[in-house]
C-alpha cells in the first residue's frame, strides 16, 4: 500500500485516529528535533503490512485458483455424504438431540414433522481412496483419487444471499472484497494483458437463485482488482472490436489524451480511483488483442472437445466455461470463478439434481484431467462446492419419489483438487444423520485461510486498512487446515 | 540538573538521551529508521559489554561505600544510554519483535533509565544511603536479566540451558533410523515434556531405553505391533481428546512424521537399523528420502542478489518477472506472446539468467536462439516450452540444466530422438510430453527405464474412452 486510502480520497477526510497518530509523531519530533536526523521519524501507519504486495509471502504451491461454484447449494446427501441411516430410519422424525435447536428457514420452520429422507440416487465407493460418490457423478467418480472431499464444511448463514456473500467475501454482509479481488490485490497479475480475476456464469435448469456482481466486487480495494465478468454469449466482452474507421493507432492517441486529462484531474483531487480508471482503460485496450485469442476454442482438438463433452462448444454452458477456465489459467489469470446456477432443490430434487449433475459432472472432471495432462494441476487449485448444505429431512409432504430439502448450514460437502492439496483424501465427518460435523470441522474462514495458504499468502498478513479498521479476508478468524495440504 | 558545578553539558546530554530513549520506547511502532541510523544499531553487540562491566564496578564501589570517580560514573551512564538506544535501533531491524526481544528491550530501557536516575540523584547530592543502595541493587538486577534475555535473543532460548548432545543439522548419508531420524522427530515435538527434567506421564523420550521402559500407562511401544502401541494410538486421537499427544497448543506431528514412527515401530523399533538396509518397497525408505532432499529455499539463498529496480526494468507488458517469494532472489518468469514477437524478448533476460528458477515460454514461436539462452539458466528448476515449434536439436542444448526437475514439452516437434536426452537430465522428476511426434513404444520404454520420472503423455486410455462415451448420467 503506497498511499493511505483515507487521506488520498479527500484531504479533508483525515480521521480522528489518523490525526492523533500524526500529531503524536509531530510533537515528539519537534521536542527532539535537534537530536534527530530530519526524516528519522517517518509516520508509518502501515507498518503492520511489512510484506510487499505482488509477491507471495512464501513459495506457493498454487499459482491460480479455478473455483467451480455450484450456486444454490447442492445437497450433500445426493452428492458426497453417504448416510445409510437415513434409509434405515426413513420417515422418522429428526431427533431433537440431533437438531439441537438449529434455526430453520421460513420454508420449513412451520412443519410439524421433519421426516428423515434418504437419497433416491445410489452411492458407490470409488478409487483407491474409497471415496463415496453418488451415481449422479460418474465422471467425477473416475477421478476420485485426484480430489479431496471435505464433508465437514459449515457456515453460519442459512439463506442464499448471505451465505454466498460469506463464501465469496468472508462476511455475510455485502461490501467486502471478493476472494479473487484479495488474491489480485495480494499477488498481482501474472499476465498484464488479462484481468487477474475473471468470472464466468452458467445456468442449469434447476431452481436457481440470483447472482449479483457484488459477489465479485473489489469492495474497498482498488477497483482494478474487481472480477471481470466475461459474458456467456457470442461476444465475451462487448464492443471489443474497434468501430469501423478507427485504427488502432487512433485509439492509442485517444487513450493517451484521455489519460493525460485524467492525470490532471488526479493531481487536483488526489482520488486514487482515477488512477484505477486509467489502468482499466489500458487493460481494455490490451484485452482487445488478448481476449479474442484466449476465448477462441476453434483450435482445440477433437479429443479435448470429447473430453469436456459436446456442450463445451455451446457458449454459455458450464462445459464451455470449464474449458475457457483452463484456457484462461494457461494465460496467467490468477483467479477464475465459475458459477453454475440452479442447485436450490426445495422440491423435485431427484430430477432437478440429475439435470444439474449432468451439466457439471463431465466438464468438472474433464477440467481436472486436462489440467493434469498439461502439468498444471500441481499449481492450480480447483474447488467445487456450494454455499451451504441441505436438510436431511424432507421439505413439505413426505414422498420418497418426489421430495425436496431445505437449507442446512451446519454440515455440507465440497471437493478440492490440485494446487498443494493432498489428493484422494476424505476429510471430516458428519454424524449418522449427516446433520452435525463430528470430526475435523472446516469453517468458511478456515477454508479461506487454507486457500490463501496454498497461494503462498499468510491470511493474517494480507491486510487492508479502511475507515480506520484493518480488514482481512478471514477478518479475525480462520486457521489453515494443515491436514489438507500436500 | 540542579548541580551545575559539574559539567552541565554532560547533564544535558544525559537528559536528552534519556528523553530520546523514552520517546523511542513509547513511539516504537511509528518509527521507521533511515539506513544510516539502522547501521548504528549494529554496534550494539560491541558497546553493550562496557556498561555491564562499568556498571558492575560502579555498583560495587557504591555498595562498598567507596567514592565513585566522577569521570567513570559519567562515562558509565553515557555508555548505558547509548547501548540502550543502539539496541533499540538494532531491534527495529527484526520487524515483529518476539517475546524475548520485548523483554530484553524493556529491561534494557529500564536499566538505562535507572542509571540516568542514579546519575541525577548523585548530581543533586542526595545522601540518603538507603535510596542509593536500593537503586544500585535494582541496577545490578536489571543488568543480570537484560543480559540474560539478550543472550537468549542472540544465541537461542536454550543456549543457557544444560548442555545436551547437539544433533546434526543434516541427515547424514545412510542414516541410522533411530538416531538420525526418529529421535530427531522426538526431540523436535516430544522431549520438551518427556525429558529427565520434566517427565510427564513418567515417560522419557530422550533415549531408546526410556522409550522401551514406557510410561505409567504401559504398552508405550510394542516393537512390531503398531496398533497396540499406546504411543501411536495417542498420536491418532482427535486433537480435542484429553489423551491426544502432543497436547493441544503444542507443535503437532505431521502425517509424514507419524508414518515414520509407525514404520519404525512396525520394523521392530531398533536403534541399529540403517537406511540402506531397508528394502526399496518399504515406505519408510521413501519417507526418509523425502527428508534428505536439500530444501529448495536453502539452494535459493546462494543465488546472486538482485535489485527490485532491475526486475522492473526487465518486465514489460508481455513479460512478467517476479520473486518466487518475498526476500528470495529466485525468479519466476512468464512470457506471453505479443502481437509482434522477437527473440530478444526472451534473450534480454540474460542479466538475470542465473536467478531464473521457473521459466514459462509456452506458446511462443521459439527458435534455437532462445533455447541457447535457456541453456544458460543453470539454476532452472521448471521449464515450460509446450506448444512451441522446438525440435530435437533444441532439446539437446538443455542437457546443461542440472537442476531441472519439471519440464513441459507437449505439442512440440520433438521425436523419439529427444527422449534419450530428456531422460538423462539428472534432476528430472516430471515430464509432460503428450501430443508430439513420438511413437507409443518409445514412450513406454522411457517409462519403464525411468520409473523415478513421472511421465505424462496424455490422459489414461481407459478414462478417456469413458469420457468420450456420450450420456454422462445413467438412466436411474
Amino acid at each position: 500500500m503506497k498511499k493511505d486510502k483515507n487521506k488520498s480520497e479527500d484531504p479533508l477526510k483525515v480521521n480522528r485516529r489518523h490525526f492523533f497518530s500524526q500529531l503524536s509523531v509531530g510533537v515528539g519530533s519537534l521536542a527532539l528535533g535537534s537530536l534527530l536526523i530530519p526524516d528519522l521519524f517517518k509516520g508509518s501507519t502501515d507498518n503492520i503490512l511489512s510484506q510487499p504486495l505482488g509477491i507471495p509471502h512464501y513459495a506457493p504451491k498454487a499459482k491460480r485458483v479455478i473455483y467451480l461454484f455450484q450456486a444454490g447449494a447442492p445437497s450433500q446427501f445426493e452428492t458426497f455424504d453417504y448416510k445409510p441411516v437415513l434409509r434405515e430410519r426413513m420417515g422418522e422424525d429428526l431427533p431433537d438431540s440431533i437438531r439441537n435447536g438449529q434455526r430453520l428457514t421460513g420454508m420449513t420452520s412451520g412443519q410439524d414433522k421433519f421426516p428423515l429422507m434418504p437419497p433416491k440416487v445410489g452411492f458407490k465407493q470409488h478409487g483407491e481412496s474409497q471415496t463415496w460418490i453418488s451415481d449422479f457423478f460418474p465422471h467425477i467418480a473416475k477421478i476420485a483419487d485426484e480430489i479431496t472431499v471435505v464433508r465437514s464444511m459449515h457456515t453460519e448463514a442459512i439463506n442464499h444471499d448471505p451465505a454466498i456473500t460469506f463464501f465469496q467475501t468472508g462476511s455475510q454482509i455485502s461490501g467486502r472484497p471478493s476472494m479473487g479481488s484479495w488474491m489480485s490485490y495480494g499477488l498481482g497479475s501474472e499476465n498484464k494483458n488479462l484481468p487477474s480475476f475473471v468470472v464466468l456464469t452458467s445456468r442449469g435448469k434447476g431452481n436457481s437463485q440470483g447472482l449479483y456482481s457484488k459477489l465479485w466486487s473489489s469492495g474497498f480495494l482498488d477497483s482494478k482488482h474487481q472480477g471481470v465478468l466475461l459474458r456467456s454469449g457470442k461476444d465475451p466482452v462487448l464492443y471489443l472490436n474497434d468501430p469501423d474507421g478507427l485504427s488502432r493507432s487512433d485509439k492509442r492517441h485517444l487513450l493517451d489524451h484521455v489519460s493525460s486529462l485524467n492525470k490532471l484531474h488526479h493531481v487536483d483531487t488526489g482520488d486514487d480511483e482515477i488512477e484505477s480508471r486509467i489502468a482499466q482503460y489500458e487493460m481494455a485496450y490490451r484485452m482487445q488483442m488478448s481476449v479474442p485469442d484466449v476465448m477462441d476454442i476453434s483450435k482445440e482438438p477433437q479429443s479435448i472437445i470429447d473430453l469436456y463433452g459436446e456442450d463445451c462448444q455451446v457458449p454459455g454452458t458450464y462445459a464451455a466455461n470449464a474449458l475457457q477456465a483452463r484456457r484462461l489459467a494457461e494465460n496467467g489469470v490468477r483467479f477464475i470463478q465459475l458459477y453454475h446456477q440452479g442447485w436450490d432443490q426445495h422440491g423435485n430434487l431427484h430430477n432437478e439434481m440429475k439435470g444439474q449433475a449432468k451439466d457439471v459432472d463431465q466438464a468438472s472432471a474433464a477440467l481436472i484431467l486436462d489440467l493434469k495432462q498439461r502439468g498444471m494441476l500441481d499449481d492450480t487449485l480447483v474447488v467445487w462446492g456450494g454455499e451451504f448444505g441441505r436438510s436431511n429431512y424432507a421439505q413439505g409432504k413426505f414422498d420418497p419419489e418426489n421430495y425436496g430439502r431445505d437449507h442446512h448450514p451446519r454440515a455440507f460437502s465440497i471437493w478440492m483438487a490440485g494446487g498443494g492439496i493432498k489428493p484422494g483424501l476424505n476429510y471430516g465427518q458428519t454424524d449418522d444423520f449427516g446433520y452435525n460435523v463430528v470430526e475435523n470441522p472446516v469453517h468458511i474462514n478456515d477454508f479461506h485461510a487454507t486457500l490463501m495458504h496454498t497461494m503462498g499468502v499468510n491470511h493474517e498478513q494480507l491486510i487492508y486498512k479502511y475507515q480506520g479498521r484493518r480488514f482481512r479476508l478471514t477478518d479475525v478468524a480462520g486457521n489453515v487446515i494443515k491436514d489438507l495440504l500436500a | 540538573m540542579i548541580d551545575f558545578a559539574k559539567n552541565k553539558w554532560v547533564d544535558y546530554v544525559i537528559f536528552g538521551l534519556s528523553l530520546f530513549l523514552i520517546f523511542c520506547l513509547i513511539f516504537d511502532s511509528y518509527i521507521v529508521l533511515p539506513r544510516l541510523v539502522a547501521w548504528v544499531g549494529r554496534w550494539h553487540p560491541l558497546v553493550l559489554h562496557f556498561p555491564i562491566v562499568l556498571l558492575s564496578i560502579c555498583v560495587f564501589l557504591g555498595l562498598a561505600n567507596k567514592k565513585i570517580p566522577n569521570l567513570l560514573f559519567t562515562v558509565t551512564v553515557l555508555l548505558t544510554l547509548i547501548t540502550a538506544i543502539s539496541g533499540f535501533f538494532l531491534g527495529k531491524e527484526s520487524g515483529v519483535k518476539g517475546d524475548l526481544l520485548q523483554w530484553h528491550q524493556w529491561l534494557g530501557g529500564a536499566l538505562a533509565l535507572s542509571a540516568a536516575f542514579w546519575f541525577w540523584l548523585d548530581g543533586i547530592t542526595i545522601n540518603n544511603q538507603i535510596i542509593l543502595k536500593v537503586i544500585q541493587v535494582v541496577i545490578i538486577g536489571f543488568v543480570l536479566f537484560t543480559g540474560h534475555y539478550g543472550g537468549m535473543v542472540t544465541h537461542g532460548e536454550d543456549f543457557l540451558a544444560l548442555p545436551i548432545e547437539k544433533r546434526q543439522e543434516k541427515i547424514p548419508e545412510n542414516p541410522l533410523i533411530y538416531k538420525d531420524v526418529v529421535s530427531r522427530i522426538l526431540d523436535d515435538k516430544c522431549v520438551s515434556c518427556h525429558n529427565p527434567n520434566k517427565k510427564k506421564g513418567e515417560l522419557l523420550l530422550t533415549s531408546l531405553d526410556g522409550i522401551m521402559a514406557g510410561g505409567e500407562v504401559g504398552n508405550t511401544v510394542i516393537p512390531g505391533n503398531v496398533d497396540e502401541s499406546e504411543f501411536i494410538k495417542r498420536l491418532h486421537l482427535s486433537l480435542e481428546d484429553e489423551e491426544h499427544m502432543p497436547p493441544e497448543g503444542k507443535k503437532q506431528l505431521n502425517s509424514n512424521e507419524i508414518q515414520i514412527l509407525e514404520r519404525w515401530i512396525a520394523l521392530g523399533a531398533s536403534d541399529t537399523l540403517r537406511f540402506e538396509q531397508l528394502p526399496k518397497s518399504e515406505s519408510l525408505a521413501g519417507l526418509i528420502t523425502g527428508l534428505m532432499q536439500p530444501d529448495r529455499a536453502e539452494k535459493w539463498k546462494k543465488l546472486p542478489e538482485i535489485a527490485d529496480s532491475t526486475l522492473q526494468n526487465i518486465s514489460s507488458d508481455y513479460l512478467t518477472i517476479r520473486r518466487i517469494a518475498s526476500n528470495v532472489n529466485a525468479l519466476s518468469v512468464d512470457v506471453f506472446k505479443p502481437p509482434t514477437y522477437d527473440a530478444s524478448l526472451v534473450t534480454n533476460l540474460k542479466r538475470v539468467a542465473e536467478n531464473i528458477v521457473e521459466l514459462d515460454l509456452s506458446s511462443l514461436p521459439l527458435s534455437m536462439e532462445e533455447m541457447e539462452f535457456v541453456a544458460t539458466c543453470k539454476n532452472l528448476e521448471r521449464l515450460e516450452i509446450d506448444k512451441t515449434p522446438v525440435g530435437d536439436a533444441e532439446i539437446l542444448v538443455l542437457n546443461t540444466l542440472s537442476s531441472l526437475n519439471f519440464l513441459k514439452v507437449f505439442e512440440t516437434n520433438i521425436t523419439d530422438k529427444s527422449l534419450e536426452s530428456l531422460s538423462s537430465l539428472p534432476s528430472l522428476k516430471s515430464l509432460y510430453i503428450g501430443r508430439s511426434a513420438f511413437t507409443k513404444g518409445a514412450i513406454n520404454n522411457l517409462k519403464i527405464e525411468n520409473p523415478a520420472i513421472y511421465i505424462s503423455d496424455g490422459i489414461d486410455q481407459e478414462v478417456e474412452t469413458f469420457f468420450i462415451a456420450k450420456d454422462s448420467v445413467p438412466k436411474i
